[in-house]
């Protein structure tokens, strides 16, 4: 039998093994959610409102759970479901994914395609035995559309999926809508005894609490700034340019576009601002670092430097596209900038494009488009500055 | 290795080989044009791929050392033109400390202050790249508040200064103010209206002991069968000055030369260093203007890529790879900035494109040459013309040398130094701006007052002075009240 780890694993890929368009914070906090649900199944923990304890710490058997028992057991500080899936989300998920795939491989539930060139690592995860994430949905699909009592375990799937916003992704969204109730009416049931059942409760509480806070938080403010910074770099091509000034004197865009020393200067500065952006990217990723301030605080400085960077390009070009080398560097600015603008806003507005029956394969494009623009940039860059020294 | 390391290492890579290549191209050799920031004037868009010829500076160089680089190149080629212009504003004037005070306003110790290259969204007329009223930097305030200095100038703005045909920030030979009193009331038309230096240079001079006959040609029996080139020859200045078949087409061979001698090292196409052999005042002055810029000392060779200290240890392949194209020694009709005629465009410019050198008709270089390419409205308005008429009395022989007026006559301007009259080939010195062309040349035969009201009516220009004057400069007017002010003064 799969744990909840092992099923929501399953569940994270489609058919033919390729990674639903779930924000990896989400995903992460599904992982800790569900490891907790397996823990608290299996009656290892036991959850209050203050603390979430270990009542229990013989090995259940399975490595992965059984790492992540043990590391709740030794923490001496006091800490409640929330604050457990906070730690389990950045410091264990991408771990626990790593481990939860080797043991289904290993199990031969799934199997491993590498890619086409022998020598480079490209892996996708495939059903082994072609079935068993096939049945996990069959399941979930049978306790939506039926009117049988469900599994507790099924319910306890069902509303982690839910919650972690991971159902859309599986069902349509048109008959989500009209499952909508029989979701709510089996998230109430009763099925499972009192002490699993609060454990239980709580833990979905908290993944809800946290999955909202980390979805909304900074949303509107994401939202804002990927749209100003993608329609300002877009108002380029559409909007005329500062004209050159008529009169002789300090007009500060004569020394902004025409000053070689002041365009040396804004030109540094946006090259600073430019490359925080990438670095604030780069360090999200990054499992130690990402934990400070956690996922959204990197999203946010990324947008805002962003927009930053739109303002610096106008502070150094007034949006001029230049000529030869200069036009091929403006080009592939304004295309990152833009890019990048468009896919914060399909990023921050998933729900309403999901709504509006746009494919997670459609809405995934201008964030690899923003990514492929990238490419060309720091070569462009560093020529345009040898050029700028030699010249 | 991972899909995405491998991607992460192919972008390092491609971006260092990119990189890498650029550095090539900017520091060794290979194609540059993709490095120019924008369009270079029309001044020296010729020569935009000879970078080395204004970019001086070592690589690297600190900013300070690459401008004054930069500048020492401009003088290099520009100096020369200005103290003949005798430079209102000399850059030793502004290198003196009490100055210093006008550096931060205007630097005219720089000539890239007013005249920044390829920079064509604030190039104005004369590759100027600063507003129009930069007078107003130094003009403007205290002892040189030109506005309290002269009556006639309080509410003139600054904008005018250059613009109304009044001053020249370099060239003024032709509109200082005691200039300008001295040629005051002239007549429209001089009672004698003679462009004396073409006059004497039109006029058939007497034959000399060494003019040559037919008979004399020297050259193999096969191009002595053509005998339009013969007749042509026979006529021409070039055999009146004792200039035998062989001094052009076997330059390397004694005069006295035996036929076999001239047949074996006979050239059928001279190239431009034969001409350059006795014509050096023409040919340095034809490398000054555009037609021949390309030909000037100053510019920079193509780089020789395996003379680098980076191309001595590359392979030979790459260094061949990476080798400069020769740059065009001649400029091509097509590549003119000017309105020019299609049939034209594939003509290349050199001294055979304008001058026939066997013909004797001057009228082939002196308009005919020029209006065979040039298609802007002051060229297609010439023939028919006041002075496309003078020109065709002249050439018919109704009217006496030095009356016609062809193109070359305003624009190749003519110097007399110790009794030669030498004709410029730098045809574009008079246009830089106009004004250069009033005392060579309008002068002979117009008053100052028609001259620079002609000159600064853009219509009139336009229609190659067919009609009336629509501008009226006022120079001449506060100049002569300003002199009768000042003698006023001088005798209380």
């Amino acid at each position: 039998m799969l744990t909840f780890t092992e099923e929501l694993v399953l569940l994270l890929n489609d058919e033919d093994g390729v990674p639903l368009l779930i924000r990896p914070d989400i995903a992460a906090c599904a992982l800790a959610g569900a490891v907790l649900m397996d823990l608290a199944f299996d009656y290892r923990i036991d959850t209050d409102l203050d603390a979430l304890v270990v009542h229990d710490q013989t090995p259940t058997g399975n490595a992965v759970l059984d790492r992540l028992l043990a590391k709740i057991a030794v923490r001496a500080e006091v800490c409640n479901t929330k604050m457990w899936i906070g730690v389990l989300s950045t410091e264990e998920a991408p771990a626990v994914h790593e481990e939860v795939l080797a043991r289904l491989v290993e199990r031969s539930v799934l199997t491993v395609r590498t890619g086409r060139i022998p020598w480079l690592e490209s892996r996708r995860y495939l059903c082994g035995d072609g079935e068993t994430a096939q049945k996990i949905r069959q399941r979930i699909a049978t306790v939506l559309y039926s009117h049988d009592i469900p599994d507790a375990r099924d319910v306890a799937l069902i509303s982690l999926l839910d919650a972690c916003e991971i159902l859309p992704e599986i069902l349509p969204t048109q008959e989500l809508a009209d499952l909508r109730p029989r979701i709510t009416l089996l998230r109430k049931m009763d099925l499972i005894g009192r002490e699993v059942a609060a454990a239980i409760a709580d833990i979905e509480r908290s993944i809800i609490q946290a999955v909202r806070d980390r979805a909304a938080r900074f949303r509107k403010l994401l939202l804002f700034l990927s749209a100003v910074a993608g329609s300002a770099a877009g108002a380029t091509f559409v909007l005329p340019r500062v004209p050159v000034a008529d009169s002789f004197g300090a007009a500060l865009r004569m020394h902004l576009w025409f000053d070689s020393g002041w365009q040396l200067w804004t030109g540094y500065a946006l090259l600073a601002l430019a490359s925080a952006g990438i670095l604030a990217v780069v360090l999200m990723k990054v499992r130690r670092i990402a934990r400070f301030g956690g996922h959204n605080w990197w999203r946010l400085a990324h947008a805002g430097l962003g927009v930053a960077c739109v303002l610096a390009l106008f502070v150094h070009t007034g949006f001029r596209l230049g000529a030869n080398l200069n036009a091929a560097l403006m080009v592939c600015f304004l295309a990152v900038l833009i890019l990048g603008g468009i896919a914060g806003v399909c990023n921050n507005a998933a729900g309403e494009l999901r709504r509006m029956g746009v494919p997670p394969r459609v809405r995934i494009i201008p964030m690899r488009l923003h990514t492929v623009a990238l490419w060309p940039l720091p070569a462009l860059v560093i020529i345009h500055v040898l050029a700028v020294y030699l010249y | 290795m991972s899909r995405k390391a491998f991607f992460r290492a192919g972008w390092v890579l491609m971006t260092l080989a990119a990189v890498g290549v650029a550095l090539l191209w900017m520091t060794v050799g290979g194609a540059r044009r993709i490095f120019l920031i924008g369009e270079t004037t029309a001044a020296h868009h010729q020569i935009e791929l000879a970078c080395e010829s204004c970019h001086t500076a070592p690589v690297f160089a600190a900013a300070a050392t690459a401008e004054q680089a930069l500048n020492k190149a401009c003088r290099n080629c520009h100096e020369d033109e200005l103290a003949e212009a005798d430079d209102s504003h000399p850059r030793k004037m502004f290198r003196n400390p009490r100055m210093a005070v006008y550096w931060d306003k205007l630097d005219a110790r720089l000539c890239t202050t007013c005249h920044a290259e390829h920079r064509p969204e604030i190039t104005r007329k004369g590759a100027v790249t600063v507003a129009a009223d930069f007078c107003r930097a130094c003009h403007s305030e205290g002892d040189q508040d030109v506005r309290t200095d002269r009556p006639s100038h309080a509410g003139l703005a600054f904008d005018t200064c250059a613009s109304a045909g009044c001053h020249n920030y370099h060239d003024n030979r032709a509109l200082y103010a005691d200039f300008l009193a001295k040629h005051a009331n002239q007549p429209w038309l001089t009672a004698a209206p003679i462009h004396t230096l073409s006059a004497r240079q039109r006029t058939p001079a007497p034959a000399g002991e060494t003019a040559l006959e037919r008979s004399d040609a020297l050259a193999p029996v096969a191009a002595l069968t053509d005998p339009t080139a013969l007749d042509q020859w026979t006529g021409s200045g070039h055999a009146a000055a004792g200039v035998n078949c062989a001094g052009c087409h076997a330059p390397e061979v004694a005069p006295d030369a035996p036929v076999a001698e001239v047949e074996a090292r006979w050239i059928a196409a001279p190239p431009l260093t034969v001409c350059r052999g006795c014509h050096k005042a023409e040919a340095n002055t034809f490398a000054r203007g555009r037609h021949g810029m390309r030909q000037h000392p100053m510019i920079a060779p193509p780089r020789d890529a395996a003379k680098t200290a980076i191309g001595t240890v590359l392979p030979e392949t790459i260094v061949r790879w990476l080798a400069d194209a020769p740059h065009p020694t001649r400029m091509t009709v097509r590549e003119a900035r000017l309105p020019m005629r299609a049939a034209a465009a594939h003509k290349v410019l050199d001294c055979g494109t304008c001058h026939q050198p066997h013909a004797v008709d001057v009228g082939q270089a002196a308009v005919k040459a020029c209006v065979t390419c040039h298609d802007d409205p002051h060229s297609q308005a010439y023939v028919g013309s006041p002075h496309h008429v003078l020109w065709q009395a002249e050439q018919s022989g109704a009217a006496a040398p030095g009356t016609g007026v062809s193109c070359a006559t305003c624009h190749m301007l003519k110097s007399e130094r110790r009794g030669v009259i030498a004709t410029s080939h730098h045809q574009n010195d008079g246009l830089r701006p106009n004004t250069k062309m009033i005392r060579p040349v309008c002068l002979d035969c117009h008053g100052l007052g028609f001259a620079i009201n002609a000159l600064a009516d853009s219509g009139l220009v336009a229609r190659n002075f067919r009609g009336r004057l629509a501008v009226h400069v006022q120079s001449i007017d506060w100049a002569v009240r300003h002199a009768a002010s000042e003698t006023e003064n001088t005798g209380r």
